[in-house]
């Protein structure tokens, strides 16, 4: 068996402890509550009812009614003082309690009333019983999108139904597409929709601030076995697309921490370089325009050329107002 | 008794044992009563299964305690005190179980989810019915992983111990260690932070943590420094938690830059404005749009080349006009180059003109 020993024991207390305020539970339930196997829990109920205090005679050991084990309820009749459930450590107050903040603080204002005053009453009990104070750690949600299309995806993931949504892409083409959705990701950057996109035939994650619009459907979602496992998908490599290396100053770090970059190579004075793989030229050459500051190379040399053309066209777009190309514009605007 | 005993069975054993012995049992008696250490086959063997056995149950905050008794010698007695591990009174309702489940899933990283998961145990012990799907359906809050400084630093926040790390500083390249005493771990837009007090540099300072090269390493005893005041760590903080304070006018070509039109509102051009600005945004749909830092919004417009222009603030378009003036001159070409891109295209290093940073964005978010 895979399972560890400790976590297996902190179970064992833990079901003393549930089945001694529940009296007579399915193992069903038990499994469920517990998020093991039913097997698992007749294994889990047989260890318990061999375990007591030294002697281990009938009067020392845990006892279950026999009759209802028999009818696949357990039911505990002696838990030999072992009902106390357990205090947490540090660590695992902390960070539950600064995962249940973020969600009240960034989610609960997006919520049913009643659905943020269950994340409000989680967070108050707990505070109160661990007496950890708030402080070590800081999580922030970026909790975006427009809230008619937040409404909208939350609607058709409750119900079960296919959506519509507007999508505009990161090359700025936007399109129509119907997807099955998955669920609604919150990060500490940003909000995704993850969905089944019937165009793509394929599992998407669309950026909630760039769905421009929603609208559920009447049609039921349809079940796409092995989608959505990937709770923690982000931006995934398009193999399809070419590499291009870019060295970076050291003040480009940015580049290589938020777009999914192949090889990291830091050079001896501090620069460095990256090679990414992108599907879409213009997702690269939009890049490029945002880091232009940070840029010391692009190889291949077209990716260059094809971001020089179009900063020169953007310039050439401000007319007068981009002023003479060898003296930048007044450095010190006004204080903002 | 089956001849050999599941590790967690022992462990029980030893758990309901200890709590339940009027004053204390020996290692002997231990070896000789208890469920599951009389498999042991040697007294080493023994010796380390119990030692481990202590270990495992300090991890999982259940301290065996050492009574050593006059009247017994110099020999040395275990118990555990219930009240030392037990949970103060706590009732949770299956809803907030199933809150508790989102917030441990909310973690990545494999050690924090360990822990998490950990404590979720323990708290179904108090928990009604199965965690309720209702909340969760759907929903699924995360954040970013920490990577492999993060429980070391969350151990030395807690304990207020100082950690000393190696760390590549991005605003120069510079890599060098740092001994912070660290205040506080935050995760914003962007990534993982420590916030903390510099010592050599005396002074208030964040490390991004994907940053840190190489393992954290505490330094001196727990408690070597002061918790931050409030003060202190919300003025650390300000650069992070100032959002959507200014707005900019933006001159959107038809049908592009949907995602900054969804974001914005319809908008005139200011009062005053040049005839050189009403000519460069003619025929363009204006958008007011809100935004926290300067180059954050010019980084984003700059990404839209021509179908985005600022046309106001002033101090946007210069950021966007200076991020577009390096831009043009990544082929090696002028900001005026019309015709085919004339030397090298690949490094052009040389001809980058310094970075016109926007002065009197002090406040702003920071790049990290």
């Amino acid at each position: 068996m895979a399972e560890r020993a400790s976590e297996r024991l902190l179970r064992l207390l833990g079901m003393i402890g549930y089945l001694d305020r529940n009296d007579g539970v399915s193992v069903e339930q038990l499994a469920e509550h517990f998020g093991v196997t039913p097997s698992q829990v007749m294994a889990d109920v047989d260890t318990l009812w061999m375990s007591g205090t030294p002697g281990y005679y009938p009067h020392d050991l845990i006892d279950f009614d026999a009759d209802s084990y028999d009818r696949g309820e357990i039911r505990l009749t002696e838990s030999r003082g072992m009902t106390r459930p357990l205090r947490l450590g540090t660590r695992e107050a902390v960070t539950l309690l600064a995962a249940l903040r973020a969600m009240v603080a960034d989610l609960g204002p997006t919520l049913d009333p009643e659905q943020a005053e269950v994340l409000r009453s989680t967070l108050a009990k707990l505070t109160a019983a661990t007496g950890e104070a708030a402080g070590a750690v800081d999580v922030r949600l970026a909790v975006d999108g427009r809230p008619e299309v937040v409404a909208q995806i939350r609607r058709a993931l409750a119900t079960g139904r296919r959506l519509r949504i507007r999508y505009v892409n990161a090359s700025d083409v936007t399109s129509d597409r119907d997807v099955d959705p998955l669920r609604m990701t919150t990060s500490d950057e940003r909000s995704y929709l993850q969905a089944w996109c019937l165009r793509a035939g394929d599992e998407r994650l669309f950026r909630l601030d760039r769905v421009l619009a929603a609208e559920v459907l009447d049609a039921p979602a349809e079940p796409h076995p092995g989608a959505g496992r990937g709770a923690t998908a982000e931006f995934r490599f398009d193999l399809e697309g070419d590499v291009a290396t870019l060295h970076l100053r050291s003040t480009g770090r940015w580049v290589a921490e938020t777009v999914p970059v192949e090889d990291v190579r830091n050079l001896p004075d501090g620069s460095f370089e990256v090679d990414v793989r992108v599907g879409q030229r213009a997702f690269l050459r939009s890049l490029l325009l945002q880091a232009a500051d940070d840029v010391l190379g692009v190889r291949p040399p077209e990716v260059a050329r094809d971001v020089a053309v179009r900063a020169r066209a953007a310039l050439a777009a401000y007319g007068p107002l981009a002023g003479p190309a060898d003296a930048p514009a007044d450095p010190t605007p006004a204080a903002g | 008794m089956p001849e050999q005993i599941h590790p967690a069975e022992r462990l029980l054993n030893l758990v309901i044992a200890l709590v339940h012995t009027p004053g204390r049992m020996t290692k002997e008696q231990i070896r000789r009563t208890v469920a599951g250490y009389g498999d042991a086959p040697s007294d080493e063997s023994f010796e380390r299964m119990f030692e481990r056995d202590k270990d495992t149950l300090r991890d999982l905050g259940i301290p065996v305690a050492t009574v050593t008794s006059a009247g017994h010698g110099d020999d040395i007695g275990y118990r555990i005190d219930q009240d030392a591990y037990a949970l103060p009174p706590l009732e949770l309702t299956s809803a907030e179980l199933g809150a508790l489940s989102l917030a441990a899933e909310f973690w990545q990283d494999r050690s924090v989810r360990a822990d998490t998961s950990r404590a979720l145990t323990k708290l179904r012990a108090v928990g009604a019915g199965a965690g309720s799907s209702d909340l969760a359906a759907g929903l699924a809050p995360r954040v970013r992983a920490g990577g492999d400084a993060f429980p070391p630093l969350l151990d030395a926040v807690q304990a207020r111990q100082r950690v000393r790390f190696t760390y590549r500083a991005a605003s120069t390249g510079e890599v060098r260690e740092r001994l912070v005493e660290p205040w506080r771990l935050v995760a914003r837009r962007g990534g993982w932070f420590l916030v903390g007090f510099d010592v050599d540099r005396d002074g208030t300072r964040s490390f991004r943590l994907s940053r840190i090269e190489g393992r954290v390493r505490v330094v001196g005893a727990a408690g070597a420094f002061d918790a931050p005041t409030p003060e202190q760590t919300e003025a650390a903080l300000l650069s992070w938690d100032v959002r959507d304070e200014r707005t900019a006018v933006l001159a959107l070509r038809a049908e592009r830059a949907e995602a900054l039109r969804a974001r914005g509102e319809p908008a005139d051009l200011p009062d005053g404005a040049s005839p050189a600005l009403r000519a460069a945004v003619a025929d363009r749909d204006l958008v007011r749009v809100s935004y926290r830092a300067t180059w954050e919004l010019a980084e984003e417009v700059a990404g839209y080349g021509d179908a985005v222009l600022v046309a106001d603030p002033p101090a946007l378009r210069d950021a966007v006009l200076g991020l577009l003036r390096v831009a043009a001159t990544l082929d090696g070409g002028g900001p005026d180059a019309g015709g085919p891109p004339a030397g090298p295209a690949a490094e052009t290093a040389d001809t980058t003109p310094a970075r016109t940073t926007p002065a009197g964005d002090t406040q702003e978010a920071p790049r990290g």
